[in-house]
């Protein structure tokens, strides 16, 4: 139960009062948190199921559409967000990484949901159920079609950011991907001014192309991507033959629908095979190269911590007038120096190592996305390419095959 | 759709059988981030909420401004099991007044959310109106340098977030914000 706390000194006695005075009951209302955290869960799992079956039962947009809908208003705006399957990889990682952090279970059930259905439906999570991306979906009204090397150079984005959020979250520094939400000002119509003007600018630009933070920032699409990618059941345009008539690819948000591909011309197939025996033997070299180059920086790094931030602070020559509140803090507490110390010590080796890991967990992905670019396939109809496909189903009613499917 | 038909060693049959292994991979994983987590995880504590620890708090004023809301989830708690009821209350006048009055220059909550009651001579009875109170903290750095330290700054859970990083935790400059569990309570002072 609650420990007891009483000031240091009680300067002045418990009054004894005659005129038979009662302490008034004062009840701090307390929220029913347990019961919020499992029915969204159980609303998430719902939809999520909903969307599965529009997706590949029923190939139908409207379902989605409708979802999207009540993500927004629900997960969105009534419930403002907290805690979500994006921001849940930190809390998955710090558990990882500390054995004293509780996790709790919805949380980790968060984490692993949308990532189990997008094993067996590809990323249904996407599709309308994260009010994140059923919001950039909302707003999309023209779709400007980035070029497919810039799209490819800008979605590597989401790996540096995941990579820079393990190593923030395993060393209890920062969830930068809470702090660095960007429609959760939105959500809950309050923000600083940077949060609410980043969620304003990504949220115009949405509206000229699809999603920009789930293709280019979302670090949580970036794992839904990987696990769709070898789904067992990939989300289809249609059911029946493809008639190559080109309009799936025009109505993809997400430009996940590539072209028919002869792979004829352009180089020999030996200078191909060259370039990919090249990048197989580049991939161990660009995960240490990248584990190397993070962890040589992991020192600069470490300030984000609030210790070794304190520990700098005490270090600079400080004005007596301008004491910073953290210093006034540190000796007000009566830490000892030696203490902090130590933790700084204890801090800056846990970046070294994460920083490692982040390291080569981002030069792994560069590498092996050199691999995935240069491997040329034949494609002889539009094909969805399932890592991208964030199942919206907005290509269903343009498919003309589609016709007289539903009803 | 015709490659389907082909001889089995065809580019077909070897993406699919790559596309398996990778599911099962991928399925290992989620298996084994499920399972090592899944022995971790806190179903009997349940849900966490945030609670500021009020034997660490310095009342910095950081809880008034850096929480998300606009008006902070943070307020102003009194444990009147703790409390002197005197008249020359520190958390209610500011220090040094001339005229004990309730006149606004003399008051110390910026707000107005410190009202009082006259019990019996000489005690006076202290009450906070969380409507108004904005979390600064000012009475509380009163009440615990001249007085019983029975004002406390405490995260209301009716109006907390809940965010999964509380935002105000990671500026506290004694690390006073913690996640403890809901079963726990409020972390109060006021427990005779």
């Amino acid at each position: 139960m609650t420990t007891l706390i009483y000031p240091l000194v009680a300067r002045f006695p418990k009054p004894d009062f005659t005129s038979g005075y009662q302490y008034p009951e004062i009840i701090h209302g307390m929220p029913w948190e347990q019961f919020w955290s499992w029915l969204d869960l159980a609303i998430l799992l719902g939809m999520m199921c909903l969307v599965a079956w529009a997706v590949h039962r029923r190939p139908s947009r409207r379902i989605i559409f409708t979802v999207s809908i009540v993500s927004v208003l629900y997960f969105g705006f009534f419930r403002t967000g907290c805690v979500c399957s994006i921001g849940s990889i930190q809390n998955v990682v710090l558990a990882l990484a500390d054995s004293s952090y509780r996790l709790p279970l919805v949380v980790l059930l968060l984490f692993l949901v949308p990532l189990v259905f997008a094993l067996f439906f590809g990323r249904v999570f996407c599709a309308g159920v994260c009010p994140m991306g059923a919001l950039q979906e909302l707003v999309n009204v023209r779709n400007f079609r980035i070029s497919r090397s810039v799209a490819s150079a800008l979605g590597f984005s989401p790996w540096i950011y995941l990579g820079f959020a393990i190593l923030y979250a395993a060393t209890r520094s920062q969830f930068i991907i809470c702090r660095f939400d960007p429609f959760i000002g939105i959500f809950r119509l309050s923000g600083d001014v940077g949060m609410i003007v980043f969620g304003i600018s990504l949220l115009v630009l949405s509206v000229f192309v699809g999603r920009p933070f789930c293709r280019f920032l979302c670090p949580y699409g970036a794992l839904l991507g990987v696990v769709s990618s070898v789904a067992i059941r990939r989300v289809e345009v249609t059911k029946k033959p493809c008639i190559n008539c080109t309009l799936c690819h025009n109505s993809c948000p997400v430009d996940a629908i590539r072209e028919p591909y002869a792979n004829k011309g352009g180089e020999s197939r030996l200078v191909g095979v060259r370039r990919i025996i090249l990048y197989v033997v580049m991939l161990p070299l660009l995960t240490l190269g990248g584990g190397w180059l993070l962890s040589s920086q992991s020192d600069t790094l470490s300030i984000a911590h609030r210790d070794v931030y304190l520990y700098t602070l005490l270090q600079s020559d400080l004005d007596a007038e301008e004491m910073p509140v953290e210093v006034e803090a540190f000796h007000e507490m009566g830490r000892k120096m030696e203490d902090l110390e130590a933790s700084v010590a204890d801090v800056r080796q846990a970046y070294h190592a994460w920083a490692w890991a982040a390291g080569a967990l981002i030069g792994f992905v560069l590498g092996w996305k050199l691999i995935r670019l240069s491997v040329k396939r034949t494609r002889k109809t539009y094909e969805i390419e399932p890592s991208s496909c964030v199942a919206c189903g907005k290509c269903f009613d343009y498919c003309p095959q589609n016709i007289g499917v539903k009803k | 759709m015709e490659e389907k038909d082909n001889k089995l060693n065809s580019p077909m049959a070897r993406r699919d059988f790559l596309r398996k292994c990778g599911a099962l991979l991928a399925g290992g994983a989620l298996a084994a981030v499920g399972g090592v987590l899944g022995t971790k995880v806190s179903a009997r504590e349940g849900e966490m909420m945030w609670q500021i620890d009020p034997e660490k708090c310095l009342q910095c004023g950081r809880c008034e401004t850096e929480c998300v809301l606009p008006v902070s989830a943070v307020k102003c708690f009194h444990a009147n099991q703790v409390c002197g009821y005197c008249d020359l209350c520190g958390g209610y006048y500011r220090a040094n007044v001339k005229e004990l009055n309730t006149a606004a220059e003399n008051m110390m909550c910026p707000t107005g959310a410190i009202t009082r009651l006259f019990v019996e001579e000489p005690y006076f009875e202290y009450t906070i109106d969380e409507k108004l109170c904005n979390g600064c903290g000012k009475c509380v750095k009163g009440c615990s340098s001249f007085g019983n330290g029975s004002l406390f700054l405490q995260i209301q859970q009716e109006l907390c977030l809940n965010c999964n990083e509380c935002k105000i935790s990671k500026v506290c400059v004694s690390g006073a914000i913690q996640r403890v569990p809901v079963s726990q309570g409020y972390k109060l002072k006021d427990h005779a």
